[in-house]
């Protein structure tokens, strides 16, 4: 028994110190060390979605992967739930937050966030033979809304004291309007723009009244020198058009923000 | 109809996991629960109180939240680097399920008739010797019921890991609504009915096997 005890002891010693001794300042130099920089993200398409072959692409997965090889290491996509990403980042399960993430107060507080690369619209979406009427965020008062809980859109809900429901995706409160159990939602302007309207899973809804503009960004760590290399590179690549190039691709280019 | 397909082959990678923690979860927590079972019933007062208070808290908080706990705790608390996201969601369930079963056992043992114990110690039986000899037969038989209770409700809380992005049947399900399908979420709901079916009879089955006193 007190051998046992003994081992036990020892070990959570051992265990605490390589914690103290893998704490290193650098966060590059972390990445580095460990050969993959692994991108939190989730299904989200144009910016972070599968292939036939299941590999990652998209607006955010290519640059995740350009990035990556600035570093000398390989990405590495951890599909994650959104609502945990400050605290995947923290206990480092992941080293970067990258996935059309809004650079809002309660992000910026969490995490070290880049400079804005993206920019994007909060929008209102309902029954395409109703949008006309709603065109102005004055008209939309008398609605019900579905919307991501922690969401911008959520926020700007908030800001015009409009009430909704709360769902846990912006694909589920799209789903909320489809089935009739609210009447509109609010998602951003990119999703929106791949996910409804003609030729889409939902034809019969529309965009209407735009409520707020918002700029993404990328979350690492809290002080970590991981932005300043990501600033570095992006600033680079947008110089020699990879940035463009690729956004274009991806059909986003009206998007990008001017470095 | 080759969505169909597609879809049931997502789904059916993420059966593969729940089944996993499943088998692993009953492999692991079946003997652990005996072990709590036995200190919950110690005769050394400080050993029984201590298993009773970690059963109480294990039982008495939800275990989404324990998930939570065993996967992000090591590296919010003390920095260190962290579990795989299985082997977070697996120790977790090893705990909990084993502290529901330790009562199943208790209750077992305790149902078996003191007699019997005396009758053992008359016979000048040691205590391991009548618990291995006379009360395990009797026990195994009559907590089939609850344990098959329990494991059904296992099949099911498997579908919590999400929240660690382990990527169970009900996280391949909802990514679907992604794409704008919302049928596969529900369609999730046909792969745990046949589960608990298949898992029904085999324990309708184990139960007939086991009627060896009559």
């Amino acid at each position: 028994m007190k051998k046992l005890l003994a081992l036990v002891l020892a070990l959570t010693m051992g265990l605490t110190l390589a914690a103290c001794g893998g704490k290193s300042d650098s966060d590059v130099k972390y990445v580095k060390d460990k050969g993959t920089l692994v991108v939190g993200m989730t299904d989200f398409a144009p910016m972070d979605y599968r292939d036939g072959n299941g590999e990652w692409i998209g607006f955010d997965a290519d640059m995740a992967k350009a990035f990556a090889e600035s570093l000398g290491v390989t990405a590495e996509f951890i599909e994650i739930t959104w609502d945990s990403k400050a605290m995947e980042l923290e206990t480092k399960a992941i080293d970067v937050v990258w996935n059309g993430m809004t650079l809002t107060d309660e992000v910026k507080s969490l995490m070290g966030v880049s400079e804005p690369y993206c920019k994007n619209a909060q929008v209102v979406v309902l029954s395409a033979d109703l949008a006309g009427q709603y065109m102005s965020a004055d008209a939309i008062g008398s609605l019900t809304f579905a919307v991501e809980n922690g969401s911008a859109g959520m926020k700007a809900l908030d800001g015009l004291n409009i009430p909704y429901t709360a769902v846990d995706t912006q694909a589920k409160a799209l789903m909320e309007v489809a089935a009739g159990s609210t009447d509109a939602c609010v998602i951003d302007l990119l999703m929106a723009g791949a996910m409804i309207g003609p030729g889409t899973s939902y034809p019969q809804l529309a965009t209407a009244a735009e409520l707020e503009s918002e700029e993404y960004g990328v979350g690492f760590r809290k002080d970590s020198d991981l932005v300043k290399a990501f600033n570095d590179f992006w600033k680079s690549a947008y110089d020699e058009g990879t940035v463009l190039s690729t956004a274009q691709t991806y059909g986003i280019a009206q998007n990008i923000i001017e470095k | 109809m080759v969505s169909f397909w597609s879809v049931t082959a997502s789904l059916a990678t993420g059966l593969i996991t729940t089944g996993k923690l499943f088998f692993l979860t009953l492999v692991f927590a079946l003997p652990l629960g005996l072990i709590i079972c036995f200190g919950s019933m110690s005769r050394f007062p400080p050993l029984r109180g201590l298993v009773k208070t970690a059963v109480w808290i294990v039982r008495g908080s939800p275990l989404m939240l324990q998930i939570l706990i065993v996967y992000y705790g090591p590296g919010l608390l003390l920095g260190l680097p962290l579990l795989p996201r299985f082997t977070a969601a697996l120790v977790t369930f090893v705990i909990n399920y084993a502290c529901y079963f330790s009562e199943i056992y208790r209750g077992g043992i305790q149902s078996i008739p003191r007699g019997q114990y005396e009758a053992g110690q008359v016979l000048g039986m040691r205590r391991s010797q009548i618990f291995f000899r006379v009360t395990l037969l009797q026990l195994v038989k009559r907590i089939v019921p609850p344990m098959g209770n329990e494991m059904i409700t296992l099949v099911k809380d498997t579908a919590l890991v999400r929240v660690i992005s382990v990527y169970e049947i009900i996280w391949m399900g909802e990514s679907f609504i992604r794409k704008g399908m919302m049928w596969p979420l529900f369609y999730t709901a046909v792969f745990y009915l046949a589960v608990n079916g298949l898992l029904t009879l085999l324990l309708g089955w184990f139960e007939k096997k086991l009627s060896y006193f009559k």
